[in-house]
């Protein structure tokens, strides 16, 4: 257990210092900081000055490396716009994001899981075919449009639900579904093919020759095997979410971390934008991580191998 | 009488035509009997096994004709959810083949054991739990209290033979279908394996259809015998009277191809020719094709011929 | 239907999928000039009309109209050039990087290889959105940044894929024949590795299509990708959220037209997949 822990967590810090790294290079390339930090009247000496106390007069990895150590201490700078560490802002509004994302990865689930099952069990039939022209049609369609298509029908002409802002269960309805949308092809896929192998397997047909309920074969003795592929994957999915959510966030107003960055990227606050990109980044990695490690309780084979 | 069937046609309505995989069975077992069905892979006697419960393959299996009753009962016209209820894992349970793949992996044993008696209504709760403890006890696993939170692959091959037939007996069915139930396992496990499906018989009074295609472990277990070929019954009768005199041609080419030497895969393999396909067969004798003894008769069905004591066998030759 | 005239590469060829792609290539292809309206042309007179099968619609306006009066018809067809060249450029580059690293990195393995395999992991780490965002905060939005946060993001997808190829082509007896004669490395690649994963990368590349022309809507709705005044079909639908209670048809038409050429592109792909390589079902 210990080794493989170790191994996956080295991993993770390497893809997150990685990760600083790009983001700290590209936000270099928009030329020299300083011209952003003060005002186009500043005096030369003034510039130098600034230059100087901000380490921006080194090479560019000792720069990194100010950068780096800052960050770990937690200081990502001031947002310029609302006046508060960006890294405040950014935990602020974090919750909000994790919110939505868990919500549109169990709107995801609970559509993928029932359709999967049954276009395994009933498959070729009516189910498998809807199944599959809908999953057809999810991957075409971009979030944001779903989104959109959503506000229109169920905020505007039904006027069931509001198309914006955070609040009650109600709120999270619409973004949730949007966010949700696209990987619900893929998860279905996952789990209608691990049913087909399931179903045909011994202790399936040895289940059934001891008269074992047909819902119970279904939902409970087969269906446990088949989560285990879609749960190695939800991690992935999750942090798929985490990606959509800038676009998901936007739309439906959202308080999140992507509605923030989206908006600091169009007032250029770049602490704020490399504060939330590198924290998307980390819990990107931290849910791959979370997932790889919580195999073992559903495949007991795996919890013993370790 | 346990089991009587009678005529049994099962058949396989699959794309390329409709394979006779089960063609005009009969077949009885009493209480407390092992019958052996002994026949090559192929020869049906799975299916045969399967259609008893009728667990046909999906989608293509159908019952033709024919009746399986049990203690009287006919299964052929029982509903479904009846032979799921009573029928299935409560009064006739089955074992399968390989016991690496039978038990369900992300189960605990403790679990998968319980099933059976847990959906037949037999115990809950805490008398479950003693129970599972019991049938464990029962099939020889050692201290079964500590592990029932166990996994499948926590368990040896020849333990988890056992722990498949401990789910199979918890229920005390009348009839166990025992398909290959040594096969997949190391000779010395088999001895174990076969001593205790005599031991579960001698204690419950279980009748046992045992499916093999090794006569040596038929003749170990059994005291009569039925052989299959092609999805027919060509020989049947105590297991003695076939040794002795084996009357079909068949029989015969399978006892002379025991070799002397124990090896294992080569037994059944040494008849020259291969079975016919069961999509059209010929209308006649359906070992004819590979039978040294052929004649002109036999391209009509052969008549099944009472060689007194339970002994007989389907041959044109003992017919003249 | 069986048409047997057909050669055998072109039977059961997704006819449909095809037909909507040649119509939104061809649209690219023959420029606005050609079209029934200037696809900027304001007519205030037509603002908010609907589409023509609705009351107060007009056969001027098949799909209706926006705002400013524009045909979203127009409009739909000049978006498709953005949509193509995108395509074209994302995924030349793309798959060019993806490929030349995938197969540095599987034909000499080693440290290279590793240092690659991190490259890819690190890549992942980053929501390709995120990438987006900060790229464009720190380049000017427009279509070569869209262009550049594609290749980042789908380099790592190709690399990947081609790396595994050419590691079990290496273990094949003609290659390291190859290697023993002393034939150069650059002819080795040429000569033996790049026809062998030429189909690969013709599979990958068309299921590519459908999510660069995604991705490319989604970045010029948030305003970081296409800008004022180019028209793409992800830049007409942020245009058209702002009266989105007003004009339905403004809020549909584009997302349809962004449906219709990714559903066509994937179902062209798939069947494009199961032909020429049926191993990369899993993707």
């Amino acid at each position: 257990m210990s080794g493989f822990l170790i191994r996956r967590l080295a991993q993770g810090v390497i893809s997150i210092v990685g990760a600083s790294i790009v983001i700290f290079l590209i936000s270099r390339l928009s030329g020299d900081p300083i011209l952003i930090l003060l005002p186009n009247d500043a005096s030369p000496a003034l510039i130098e000055d600034t230059r100087r106390n901000l380490g921006l007069d080194q090479p560019l990895w000792r720069q990194y490396l100010i950068f780096a150590q800052n960050a770990l201490a937690g200081d990502f700078g001031r947002s310029y716009r609302w006046q508060m560490p960006a890294l405040r802002l950014i935990l602020d509004r974090l919750p909000a994001t994790i919110e939505l994302a868990l919500c549109g990865l169990v709107f995801s689930v609970l559509i993928a899981v029932p359709i999967g099952v049954l276009s395994a069990v009933h498959r070729g039939g009516w189910i498998d075919r809807v199944g599959r022209i809908f999953a057809m049609l999810g991957q075409a369609m971009p979030a944001f449009w779903v989104g959109l298509l959503l506000i229109l029908v169920f905020a505007i002409h039904l006027n069931w639900l509001p198309a914006f802002g955070h609040g009650g269960v109600s709120h999270v309805i619409l973004p949730a579904i949007a966010l949700g949308w696209y990987p619900v092809a893929a998860q279905t896929r996952i789990v209608r093919s691990a049913m087909l192998d399931v179903l045909d397997s011994d202790h399936i047909r040895l289940s059934r020759a001891l008269g074992t309920p047909e819902h119970l074969i279904v939902w409970k003795y087969a269906l446990r095997n088949a989560a285990i592929p879609l749960l190695t994957m939800l991690g992935v999915y999750f942090a798929a979410m985490l990606g959509g959510a800038f676009v998901v966030e936007t739309i439906f107003a959202w308080p999140g971390v992507g509605r923030t960055v989206v908006e600091a990227v169009f007032s250029r606050d770049f602490p704020v934008v490399q504060a939330g990109v590198l924290f998307t980044s980390i819990l990107f990695v931290i849910s791959n991580l979370l997932v790889d490690l919580s195999y073992g309780i559903v495949d007991p084979r795996i919890r013993d191998a370790r | 009488m346990l089991l009587q069937v009678e005529n049994l046609r099962m058949h396989l309505h699959l794309r390329r035509g409709v394979l006779q995989a089960v063609d005009g069975i009969n077949l009885h077992v009493a209480e407390g009997e092992t019958l052996g069905l002994v026949g090559e892979s192929g020869s049906g006697k799975t299916l045969t096994g399967l259609s008893l419960l009728r667990l046909l393959p999906k989608g293509s299996g159908r019952i033709e004709s024919g009746s399986i009753r049990l203690d009287g009962q006919e299964l052929t016209t029982l509903p479904e959810a009846e032979l799921a209820r009573d029928i299935r894992g409560r009064r006739i349970a089955m074992i399968m083949q390989d016991p690496m793949t039978s038990l369900n992996p992300v189960f605990s044993i403790g679990d998968q054991v319980g099933g059976p008696l847990r959906n037949h209504d037999i115990a809950r709760g805490t008398a479950l739990r003693s129970a599972v403890v019991d049938v464990l006890k029962r099939v020889r696993i050692p201290s079964p209290e500590d592990r029932l939170g166990d996994y499948p692959h926590q368990f040896s091959g020849g333990q988890r033979q056992r722990i498949v037939a401990a789910m199979a007996i918890g229920c005390t069915p009348r009839l166990l279908v025992a398909d290959e139930p040594t096969t997949a396992l190391d000779v010395t496990i088999q001895v174990q394996i076969i001593a205790l499906l005599r031991q579960i018989q001698h204690d419950q009074g279980v009748g046992i259809i045992l499916i093999t295609h090794d006569l040596g472990v038929a003749a170990s277990l059994c005291r009569r015998i039925a052989v299959m070929y092609a999805g027919q019954i060509v020989e049947t009768g105590p297991v003695r009277a076939i040794y002795r005199s084996p009357s079909h041609p068949y029989t015969q080419a399978l006892l002379a191809a025991i070799p002397r030497l124990h090896s294992k895969r080569t037994r059944l393999a040494a008849i020259p020719g291969q079975p016919p396909s069961l999509i059209d067969p010929p209308s006649g004798c359906r070992f004819a094709a590979r039978c040294p003894m052929r004649m002109d008769q036999c391209a009509a069905p052969p008549p099944t011929v009472d060689l007194g004591d339970g002994h007989s066998a389907a041959c044109w030759k003992l017919a003249n | 239907m069986r048409a047997s005239w057909l050669p055998e590469w072109a039977r059961g060829l997704p006819w449909l999928p095809l037909l909507v792609l040649a119509a939104v290539g061809l649209c690219a292809a023959i420029g606005e000039d050609m079209f029934p309206f200037d696809p900027n042309q304001l007519d205030l007179s037509a603002a908010f009309r609907p589409p023509a099968w609705q009351e107060k619609g007009s056969l001027l306006n098949p799909l209706g109209a926006d705002n400013l009066g524009r045909d979203i018809l127009s409009r739909i067809m000049a978006g498709s050039r953005v949509s193509v060249i995108v395509c074209f450029y994302a995924i030349l580059f793309s798959g060019g990087i993806g490929a030349l690293a995938g197969m540095i990195a599987g034909y000499f393995g080693g440290i290279v290889d590793a240092v690659l395999m991190r490259l890819i992991e690190i890549q992942q780490s980053i929501p390709a959105i995120a990438l987006a965002l900060i790229l464009a905060a720190a380049l000017e939005p427009g279509l070569s940044t869209v262009v550049v946060v594609i290749v980042l993001t789908y380099w790592a997808w190709y690399a990947r894929i081609i790396r595994g190829e050419i590691i079990a082509l290496k273990g094949r007896d003609y290659i390291a024949f190859a290697r023993v004669a002393g034939v150069g490395t650059a002819t080795i690649f040429v000569r033996h590795l790049l026809p062998n994963i030429f189909n690969t990368l013709v599979v990958l590349a068309t299921l590519q299509v459908g999510q660069v022309i995604l991705f490319e809507a989604s970045l010029s709705f948030l305003g970081l990708g296409i800008q004022q005044p180019d028209i793409s079909w992800g830049l007409m639908l942020a245009d058209a959220r702002q009266y989105i209670t007003n004009a339905w048809w403004a809020i549909t038409m584009p997302g349809i037209a962004i449906m219709l050429t990714c559903l066509s592109a994937n179902v062209f792909g798939d069947w494009l997949r199961d032909r020429l390589d049926p191993k990369l079902r899993q993707l």
